[in-house]
């Protein structure tokens, strides 16, 4: 589960303090499917970011399973990283330098397992990129470098796996397929999965919306069951 | 840490091609400390290996009077008494005047004439031209054996008859190869004839010109025995030497060389290290998104930064391995450059302990360089891939970064030490460093700051190719740095060069004599004077000369048993040619104390050279004994003399007050300073000999050019290592404008977009590099100019003069050379196509 208790962050712009997110608490059950929308500059990135631990928030609490991610060290957040987050960006952000079917190893090899190669293997499978393994990103399309970030993303079999606008790159056949997949992994492997997105068709397939504005809550809607 | 391992080899296979200049300025840097260690190595080897046969024996006990009976009976007991003597011979050296018979038109020559018994040599080889061994038999009747330079010099052949002093000798061989080689610096080439044949000869009138040697082989160490027999002839003139003490001395002064040359290598590999300073920087800038990426899937910073250590500390292991082949090549390419200055018997291979020496120094240089730009990494937040606000974060100087810093000053500092093989001066390198790159990087920094305000004043390609300088993220202050020290040694070397050569420009001191001329006899000074007024109308300067050797120093005798006295035995050990006069000389003055004229004294004094006061550090009212003749002569240190040797006409260490050697047998040395053609030179030495069989005579016209020779040698060997730097210079050069090659890309196309023509671009890409280029020479030949008054004055002693031409021509062809390269290494940016390259962005 995953609680986050009025968080606020501030940066500097300049010499003003910009407020990006503004006192906001909610909690996401494990397994939920949450899509956050919200016009440019209202705190989406930002926000999906502090639950990765890629950021630590000014002020307010971020709890996953129990654990204050805000009070981790450096090295407890990678290792939460490792073992329970999965995360999918706008831009794919592939190591350029590796192949296909060694991006998709990276994060089993930092856990330290030793069938990092049959796992990346079967997960690109999973994405139908069996025969695109030891092709480099700047090989692949935009559908398919992202198809290898999502199963980069769930590669260590992570609890929560958060995804920042991932088909914003893509166009719609591609953006598509993109969303079915991870839905599919989603209730597949029951992660909790957090989607920011501009599009409202995939934001409505979601289980709950929340929508920010400036940094504020301004809805969060469970979808009715079918 | 498998993790680390495999993410260290995918990233090496990836960037393998962006970090080749890291690679070869590695290997540059290697390769110059190994080849440089290897050199000299190989060349001590070959001339320490031969310290044996240098002496022809293992010990040698010499003297330049006969042994006396008693002498003789001490040698022979505590020789026997020590059981370790298994061969023994007396061999006789001496130098004279050769002056064949059989050609009339052919010179004379200077010669050291060795006389010897049998068996000789008793170590090391002696053979015959042809690859015959050496025979006896050659020598008797008068027989001589002599070197083929000699033959060929005289233009004589094997059978024609040689007079050498009053004796007349037939040339029966030439011999290949003496023991001990022929080679290092020596004023004449070597004659044997026998010892008896010698003896009833009188080569010379003046016996203690000649210096006898009693020779012994051993089957032990002759160290004890030695050291016995210095104790016995302590306070004597009678020297004692083994091959272990030579071969020691030999081996320290290598040792010397290879350290201080190896310094000039850690110099390379420093400036090497400077780019990979900045190959590391730039790549840690260029991997950010990366590393971000992999904190971003769990990697820990460290584990990051050991797989990009784990990559640069191989390719240093690499980049020294190449270093090592390149080092091979240049041992090769030293071998045809200088093989007529080496010893015949020396290799050309790499040492493999300077190898793994080299190997080793790559990798720590390599990772001591790239410490703190890999720091960075640990700055490198996740966040970055959502909102890219911590660029400046990455650079700033926490604790860590500044603990860092002062363990890569500490371990170049061990660096220095350990090759410099002295803690002193190892800091003073470090420290020289230090401030040499601070003054460049500072200068340069100060240039690229003031060309700011000539924006303005040029045309647009002018203005741009002044914005590139000085553009974000801009190369220019490495490039200057690292260009510029190369210009600087390239440039010094030079200007050391130039006036070095002009110290030994024969024609420009007019008071260096043409010709010296000892072992005048009391009885022939008239008719020599008559004779050398009537060739050359001048009148010699005659100086009385007396033969002397120090015995003791304020009472206490010259003990060689004691290894510091040893280390000076070439010094303090030798034989001194002394005179009295009553009057200070040109180009004389006194440091210290007071000449002879000012005050009477009773006692015998002396006055002593500044250098030798310096050596056995004497003071005025010290005192000397000195063995003249087999007596000693104890003088009072009156005074230091100071001399300037470019203005006078004889250099003598000691002086003394006239009528204290009245009594000791002399003979006169004289000298003239009027130049004269090759041919004359050598008809006036015939005549003299053809007069006067005894006289020996230098032509100072053959000794200047071998110096001049010597010089030049050096000079090439200096700048042989000096292109290295320039060579590593370059290669950072090419490595920053490859580092910077994307934004220039991005920018020319970006102009092409606006209009710019592909003539303007490349005007903006040559006055770029011109620009640099130009201040690069500048601030290079500067610096060193001021290096090259500074080492004239203080170290070399001698006259410096700057040379303009030399100053146009070093910061032009540092202009030119940067300009090449440069614009070579961004030529290709100029035919891309805009589209593409904005499309990327």
């Amino acid at each position: 589960m995953i609680e986050l208790k009025n968080i606020t962050k501030i940066v500097k712009s300049g010499s003003e303090d910009l407020t990006i997110l503004d006192g906001l608490s909610f909690t996401v059950p494990k397994g939920e499917f949450v899509s956050i929308t919200g016009a440019s500059g209202s705190g989406k990135s930002t926000l999906l970011g502090l639950i990765a631990g890629l950021d630590a928030p000014t002020s307010g609490d971020i709890i996953i399973n129990d654990k204050y991610i805000n009070k981790m060290s450096e090295d407890e957040l990678a290792d939460t990283r490792s073992l329970s987050i999965g995360f999918v960006f706008q831009s794919f952000h592939l190591i350029p330098s590796l192949t296909a079917l060694e991006n998709i190893m990276i994060p089993l090899e930092i856990a330290g397992d030793s069938n990092a190669r049959y796992r990346a293997e079967e997960l690109l499978s999973d994405v139908d990129l069996s025969d695109r393994g030891h092709h480099y990103p700047s090989e692949l399309s935009g559908g398919e470098q992202q198809r290898v970030a999502i199963a980069r993303a769930f590669s260590n079999r992570p609890e929560i796996l958060l995804a920042d606008e991932p088909t914003g790159n893509l166009d719609s056949k591609n953006g598509s397929h993109i969303f079915d997949l991870m839905t599919e992994l989603h209730s597949k492997s029951k992660v909790t999965l957090i989607l920011v997105t501009h599009d409202q068709s995939l934001a409505e397939k979601a289980e709950r919306r929340i929508v920010l504005s400036d940094g504020r809550l301004v809805s969060d809607n469970r979808r009715a069951e079918h | 840490m498998r993790f680390v391992f495999q993410l260290s080899f995918r990233e090496f296979r990836s960037s393998w091609r962006r970090l080749l200049f890291f690679f070869l300025c590695i290997a540059i840097g290697v390769g110059s400390i190994v080849a440089l260690r290897s050199l000299v190595k190989n060349l001590s080897h070959a001339v320490g290996g031969d310290a044996r046969a240098l002496l022809t024996a293992d010990v040698s006990i010499e003297s330049n009077n006969p042994f006396s009976p008693t002498e003789l009976g001490t040698i022979e007991s505590v020789v026997e008494a020590s059981g370790i003597a298994t061969g023994n011979n007396e061999l006789l050296e001496t130098s004279a005047m050769a002056r064949p018979l059989d050609s009339v038109e052919s010179g004379v020559r200077f010669v050291l004439v060795r006389a010897i018994e049998a068996p000789f040599p008793l170590v090391g080889d002696f053979k015959m031209s042809g690859g015959k061994a050496f025979d006896f038999t050659l020598l008797k009747g008068n027989g001589l054996v002599a070197s083929p330079v000699l033959l060929e010099e005289l233009g004589i052949r094997i059978g024609d008859r040689l007079k050498i002093g009053e004796k007349e000798f037939v040339i029966r061989g030439t011999y290949e190869s003496e023991p001990g080689g022929s080679g290092g610096f020596q004023l004449g080439s070597r004659v044997y004839v026998s010892k008896s044949t010698f003896e009833q000869s009188g080569i010379v009138e003046n016996r203690s010109r000649v210096r006898r040697r009693l020779l012994f082989r051993t089957s032990a160490n002759p160290t004890p025995l030695v050291e016995s027999l210095r104790e016995k002839f302590k306070g004597t003139p009678i020297r004692i030497r083994s091959y272990r003490e030579t071969q020691e001395n030999i081996s320290e002064q290598f040792e010397k060389t290879e350290d201080y040359l190896s310094l000039t290598g850690l110099l390379i590999l420093v400036l090497g290290g400077v780019g990979v300073w900045n190959v590391a920087r730039v790549f840690v800038e260029q991997k950010r998104k990366s590393v971000a990426i992999l904190k971003c899937v769990g990697a820990r910073g460290r584990q990051i930064i050991a797989a990009y250590m784990l990559q640069i500390g191989g390719l240093g292991f690499l980049g020294g391995l190449f270093g090592i082949a390149l080092a091979q090549i240049a041992l090769m390419a030293g071998k045809s450059a200088f093989n007529d200055a080496l010893p015949a018997d020396m290799t050309f291979n790499v040492s493999w302990q300077a190898a793994l020496q080299g190997l080793f120094l790559g990798m720590v240089i390599s990772l001591l360089f790239s410490a703190l730009p890999l720091l960075q990494i640990r700055n490198i937040k996740p966040n970055l891939l959502l909102r890219d606000d911590n660029n400046d974060k990455i650079n700033r100087l926490d604790p860590l970064r500044w603990i860092t810093g002062l363990g890569v000053v500490a371990g170049l500092l061990g660096l220095s030490v350990w090759q410099a093989g002295s803690l002193l001066v190892g800091v003073f390198f470090l420290a020289g460093l230090t401030i040499a790159a601070s003054v460049l990087y500072f200068s340069a920094w100060l240039v690229v700051r003031s060309l700011a305000g000539l924006k303005k004043a040029g045309g647009f390609s002018i203005s741009q190719a002044l914005n590139s300088l000085s553009r974000p993220g801009n190369q220019t202050t490495v490039i200057l740095l690292a260009v510029g020290l190369g210009a600087f040694v390239v440039i010094a070397v030079n200007s050391l060069e130039r006036n070095l050569v002009r110290e030994f420009d024969f024609s420009r001191n007019q008071r260096l004599p043409s010709f010296f001329f000892f072992d005048i006899q009391p009885s022939q000074i008239g008719e020599f004077t008559k004779l050398m007024n009537g060739k050359l109308g001048e009148k010699a300067e005659i100086i009385p000369t007396v033969r002397a050797r120090i015995s003791h120093v304020n009472g206490k005798p010259i003990d060689f048993n004691e290894r510091e006295v040893r280390e000076q035995q070439g010094q303090i050990g030798r034989e001194f040619a002394v005179t009295y006069r009553d009057r200070l000389d040109d180009g004389e003055e006194l440091k210290e104390g007071y000449w002879w004229n000012e005050i009477p004294a009773d006692l015998p004094q002396v006055s002593v050279l500044e250098s030798l006061a310096d050596t056995l550090k004497l003071k005025t009212g010290d005192s000397i004994t000195f063995t003249i003749s087999g007596k000693s002569v104890t003088a009072l240190v009156a005074n230091i003399r100071k001399l300037d040797a470019r203005n006078t006409r004889t250099v003598f260490i000691f002086v003394f007050r006239p009528g204290v050697l009245d009594s000791a047998p002399k003979s006169f040395a004289a000298n003239v300073l009027k130049r004269l053609p090759a041919n004359d030179r050598q008809r006036l030495q015939r005549d003299v000999i053809e007069r006067f069989p005894n006289i020996q005579i230098v032509d100072v016209a053959e000794i200047v050019a071998v110096v001049q020779k010597l010089v030049a040698n050096f000079v090439l060997a200096i700048s042989f290592v000096g292109s290295f730097v320039i060579f590593s210079g370059i290669l950072i050069l090419i490595g920053s404008v490859s580092l910077t090659k994307a934004q220039r890309i991005y920018e020319n196309a970006v102009l092409k977009t606006l209009g710019a023509r592909r003539m303007q671009l490349s005007t903006i890409l040559v006055a770029e590099y011109g620009i640099l280029g130009l201040l690069a020479g500048l601030i290079g030949s500067s610096f060193a100019f001021l290096l090259s008054w500074a080492v004239s004055i203080f170290v070399l002693d001698i006259e410096w003069s700057a040379d303009p031409v030399l100053l146009v021509m070093g910061i032009l062809g540092t202009a030119l050379l940067v300009a090449g390269f440069g614009t070579l290494a961004s030529f290709d940016v100029l035919f891309r196509k805009p589209l593409g390259t904005l499309r990327q962005q």
